[in-house]
């Protein structure tokens, strides 16, 4: 298997505050890598660097061969592969749920109507959501909206979903909605997905691969059951202590 | 006091004259104001984060000088009365031209240089409210269009365009009966709207309650209807 995401030595700083050091890493096609960590370890910025949504400040980052900042002018076809889902589920809410995901396919896939809103249709079953295609966003619960957010991401047919804190805005009985769906795509579909969240079930039931994050730096990586049961540095050991605890 | 409602009915032929012209020089300054509004409002923003991602290489400094351009025409016109602006463009234009030209006859119609004015005045104080609207849409709805690989130019049209849209109305229909207003301030250029079609029937009959109080609820049918029609529309519009 082939590496799908490289970041080389990434470096990311927002004025004069570096927020990741020196970041090496490596995914593989259809790998589920779950980031942990402290809030402002870096997590998100390091994912929003994956589909250019943050400019890296040094290093390189390369998903499907197209190589960033080298490349800079194709951005959009790095984004058409890599596919995001948002903490606060960003739906557009002026369009209703089938629409909002076939949005990429007719806008940045250029597919006809009947075409998008048949792959919308389908994606809005497959997520649980058939009878509320006709809802808008603020029509629907919390774990609904990110349900559409995840089928809208996956409308434009990506090799990467990157997902930032899924369940974080979300009310504590609608976490599982939105983790099953999640965990489907990860079993069903082969799909590469990079996971920031705090849901350590999840990291231990479908993760490949669990990256703990801390202070800007990847401090420990491994398989997720064994970086949870036998924690290595300090920082993770009292980071676990603190999420079991909730 | 003797109110005479037969004053009235003979003054209103002329006035209902006066009130077609106001009524045309309002609608083709609000068109032409929305036109000159988007633009001026967007070239306020232009290659900001607002649009999307801030433009590297060329864009970048043809970005800036576009922001100053719309921002010296904004605050021109907002810094300076629009009867002014109806004078210099009516009275002190033409003269300008026949200095730095060989033109000798140029001229300004009236109802032309009322049109203009309205339309360059309307499109300033648009531009502040396109910018203020297109700013207020949340970040993180561009980000995710954005997280599609859709254009620039696919992301203002689909997604800050109509949600920008719907924030821009109630805004917009201030200043839509403002330049309706405003029109009647070209009776120094000696254009027949209704006004200045009040005053010369007051001129002649010296009936100033009757014709003022008709002069009044024409204007405020006109501005009904306008304040209306953006109800309607805001009506139509989705909720969200």
């Amino acid at each position: 298997m082939s590496n799908i995401i490289e970041l080389k030595n990434v470096c990311k700083s927002f004025g004069n505050t570096e927020v990741l050091h020196n970041i090496d890493l490596s995914i593989q096609e259809g790998e589920v890598v779950v980031i942990i960590g402290p809030s402002g370890s870096g997590k998100s910025t390091l994912i929003r660097c994956i589909n250019c949504l943050e400019l890296i400040s040094s290093g390189e980052v390369v998903v499907n061969s197209i190589s960033i900042p080298s490349e800079k002018g194709k951005i959009r076809q790095v984004r058409l592969e890599v596919g995001m889902v948002f903490q606060q589920f960003n739906l557009f809410p002026h369009l209703t749920a089938v629409e909002n995901v076939a949005f990429g396919p007719r806008k940045a896939r250029k597919m006809n109507k009947s075409k998008a809103a048949e792959i919308a249709k389908n994606l809005l079953n497959k997520v649980g959501l058939a009878e509320f295609e006709n809802k808008l966003p603020g029509q629907l619960s919390g774990g609904q909206q990110q349900r559409v957010a995840i089928a809208r991401a996956l409308a434009v047919n990506p090799k990467v979903l990157l997902f930032d804190e899924p369940t974080s805005a979300l009310d504590p009985e609608m976490i599982g909605e939105v983790l099953d769906v999640m965990k489907s795509i990860a079993k069903d579909s082969g799909m590469t997905m990079v996971v920031v969240t705090h849901e350590m079930g999840f990291a231990a039931q479908v993760g490949d691969r669990l990256i703990f994050m801390d202070d800007g730096r990847i401090v420990e990586e491994g398989k997720p059951g064994e970086v949870m049961k036998n924690p290595q540095s300090e920082r993770l050991k009292d980071f676990l202590s603190h999420v079991k605890h909730h | 006091m003797d109110f005479e409602l037969s004053v009235i009915v003979e003054s209103l032929p002329a006035l209902l004259e006066g009130a077609k012209l106001t009524w045309i020089i309002t609608i083709l300054g609000i068109v032409g104001g929305m036109v000159c509004g988007v633009l001026a409002g967007l070239g306020r923003i232009a290659g900001t984060e607002a649009l999307g991602e801030e433009p590297h290489g060329i864009f970048k400094p043809i970005s800036i000088v576009i922001r100053y351009i719309s921002a010296g025409y904004v605050e021109t016109i907002r810094g300076t009365p629009i009867i002014v602006q109806a004078m210099f463009l009516y009275f002190a234009f033409p003269m300008l031209v026949k200095a730095v030209t060989d033109i000798e006859r140029f001229r300004i119609e009236a109802l032309t240089a009322a049109v203009i004015t309205i339309i360059f005045n309307a499109g300033a104080y648009i531009a502040e409210i396109v910018r203020g609207s297109v700013v207020s849409v949340h970040k993180g709805l561009l980000e995710a269009g954005m997280s599609l690989g859709i254009s620039r130019f696919q992301l203002i049209m689909y997604i800050i365009g109509p949600i920008a849209f719907r924030r821009m109305i109630p805004p917009l229909g201030n200043q839509f009966i403002i330049s309706l207003k405003d029109t009647s301030l070209f009776i120094v250029i000696g254009v027949g709207e209704l006004t200045r079609q009040g005053q010369e029937i007051m001129a002649s009959n010296f009936r100033a309650l009757e014709i003022w109080l008709t002069v009044a609820i024409m204007y405020l049918i006109m501005t009904t209807v306008l304040a209306m029609s953006l109800r309607h529309i805001e009506r139509k519009m989705k909720i969200f």
